[in-house]
């Protein structure tokens, strides 16, 4: 049904749907979106700004505070860049112990947005099951690293930290557990009608639309298009690891939930893969503390997608220019698109369909207090 | 990939590097920006921008556009424009996802993409003095703070 007027509703900074402030300004004609006009910057620290500061030695422990779900990845593309500027090759057993961390990560950040997704769909049941298992991998990296979110096992050259034998089993029978969850989860998702009502054919991308927009990861993968960084451009030793790399043509949210959660499963093979196949050995290696003038690129498959640092050095210990673009920021503007034309009660859904990572994405200004 | 070298090099080439693996750095005049852009997209299939990066050099600024080559190769073209007139068209036309990127650029650096559809602030906030581009040298983290005070 047509009105003849739209009107304009604020949405955010604070609001129902989202735990981050963040404004999306939507022109509504009745009950539908014409228009989308996002707003960002609420949760803006200025961290490009301090990179430049700060030694690169800092800079590892503000990268890692750049996100506070995926704060591995960022220190995967932050030590990946920076050992970029002077080829130095880290030790095999560091690699896989990143790699473990890594995919560690993926599974409490999809666990902790599948629960979100059925939460907004008014699943609270699932909600609070895939909360209680997340909690399981939450014990595991703080058993590995010490901590439970700031995990600070990488550094400039390797790892901090080992994963004894006793971890590892540790890992093996949590790992088993959680999978065997998530397998049941999967078949309650696919058949509960409330859940499906709310989510198939809701927030439709269309795959010409995602790749004009540039979306990444699983939002991505979710409308038909293979792509994965760990495959594409495959860092630390994910060349060696059989896996698959997983698709749905649903192209709406639906895909996007179930893209998510058979990653989870494909997680978990590349973990026993790389407890079973790590070698004993070193776990760091002497790293500079100035780099000479180069540049470099790191990209990283973090659980919201292609995330990719670029750092400019100066010969001295602090970067000349760091920049980063998280994976929420690529998908902004495909989110945007899936929004026109949506109803209204579905814009939650939607928002929360990219995974977004507000904190993430705002990263570069000094926060204005008034 | 071996023959782009070659193909590339009506378009102004400066600099063609290859540090690593699945890493290529192509530096050129600012003027072939869109064709050199267009070019790729008609002959790679060039559609995967990652990012792009402003780095304030003191009298220019470069604009590295971060593309990805069948998602796998990071391809970067970089040019540079003087601080007295920053101006470069914009690529939203040939690329739509580059919006948000050159919007961010815009307000971090104070380049115009002209042709752009809304430069708009994204990130500053709305009452943020003119002129004022956080991530240029001549401000420093202490003059922004004093900035803000007021």
């Amino acid at each position: 049904m047509r009105y003849g007027t739209t009107i304009k509703v604020p949405f955010g900074p604070q609001h129902p749907a989202l735990k981050e402030p963040e404004c999306f300004l939507f022109e509504v004609e009745g009950d539908f979106v014409v228009n989308v006009k996002p707003r960002i910057g609420y949760i803006h620290r200025g961290i490009e700004k301090a990179f430049e500061n700060n030694t690169y030695m800092h800079d590892l422990y503000l990268a890692e505070r750049i996100c506070g779900i995926c704060s591995h990845a960022h220190t995967v593309a932050f030590t990946q860049t920076v050992e970029g500027l002077v080829s130095l090759e880290i030790p095999q057993r560091a690699q896989y112990i990143r790699l473990i961390m890594a995919e560690l990560e993926r599974l409490h950040s999809h666990s902790l947005w599948v629960g979100i997704a059925a939460h907004e769909a008014g699943f609270d049941t699932m909600f609070m099951y895939l909360w209680r298992d997340r909690e399981m991998i939450m014990d595991l990296m703080e058993e590995i690293s010490g901590n439970r979110v700031l995990h600070a096992i990488n550094t400039i050259g390797g790892v901090r930290r080992d994963i004894n034998d006793e971890q590892a089993n540790k890992i093996r029978k949590y790992l088993d557990k959680f999978e065997e969850n998530i397998k049941n989860y999967i078949k309650v998702l696919e058949t509960e009608n409330t859940f499906l009502k709310r989510t198939v054919g809701v927030g439709i991308l269309k795959p010409s639309d995602a790749i004009a927009l540039c979306a990444v990861g699983p939002t991505l993968r979710a409308s038909g298009i293979k792509n994965d960084v760990r495959k594409d451009d495959p860092y630390l030793l994910y060349d060696e690891i059989p896996f698959e790399v997983i698709t749905h043509d649903g192209c709406d949210v639906f895909a996007r939930t179930i893209v998510r959660c058979e990653e989870m499963l494909e997680s978990i093979k590349i973990i026993r893969y790389a407890l079973d196949h790590m070698p004993k050995g070193e776990l760091k290696v002497k790293a500079p503390r100035t780099f000479p003038p180069n540049e470099s690129i790191g990209r990283v498959e973090a659980p919201r997608g292609e995330l990719i640092h670029y750092t400019k050095s100066n010969g001295t210990s602090k970067p000349e220019r760091y920049k980063v673009r998280s994976p929420t920021l690529g998908n902004l503007a495909s989110v945007c698109k899936t929004l026109i034309g949506a109803h209204i009660a579905d814009i939650p859904m939607i928002l929360a369909g990219i995974d977004p990572c507000f904190s993430c994405m705002d990263r570069i200004l000094i926060k204005k207090r008034s | 990939m071996e023959d782009l070298i070659k193909k590339i090099e009506p378009f102004g080439v400066l600099e063609f590097k290859r540090p690593k693996e699945r890493r290529i750095f192509i530096r050129i005049k600012s003027e072939f920006l869109r064709d050199l852009i267009s070019f790729l997209i008609g002959e790679y299939d060039l559609r995967h921008l990652s990012t792009i990066t402003g780095i304030d050099l003191g009298e220019e600024i470069e604009l590295l556009y971060h593309f990805s080559y069948k998602h796998s190769i990071e391809i970067t073209i970089g040019i540079k424009i003087p601080k007295s007139s920053l101006k470069v068209p914009t690529i939203t036309d040939l690329i739509p996802g580059a919006i948000f990127y050159e919007k961010e650029v815009h307000d971090m650096l104070g380049v115009v993409f002209e042709g752009h559809p809304d430069l708009s602030p994204l990130i500053l906030p709305e009452n943020w003095p003119e002129g004022v581009h956080p991530l240029r040298k001549d401000y420093s983290i202490e003059k922004l703070k004093e900035l803000i005070k007021k």
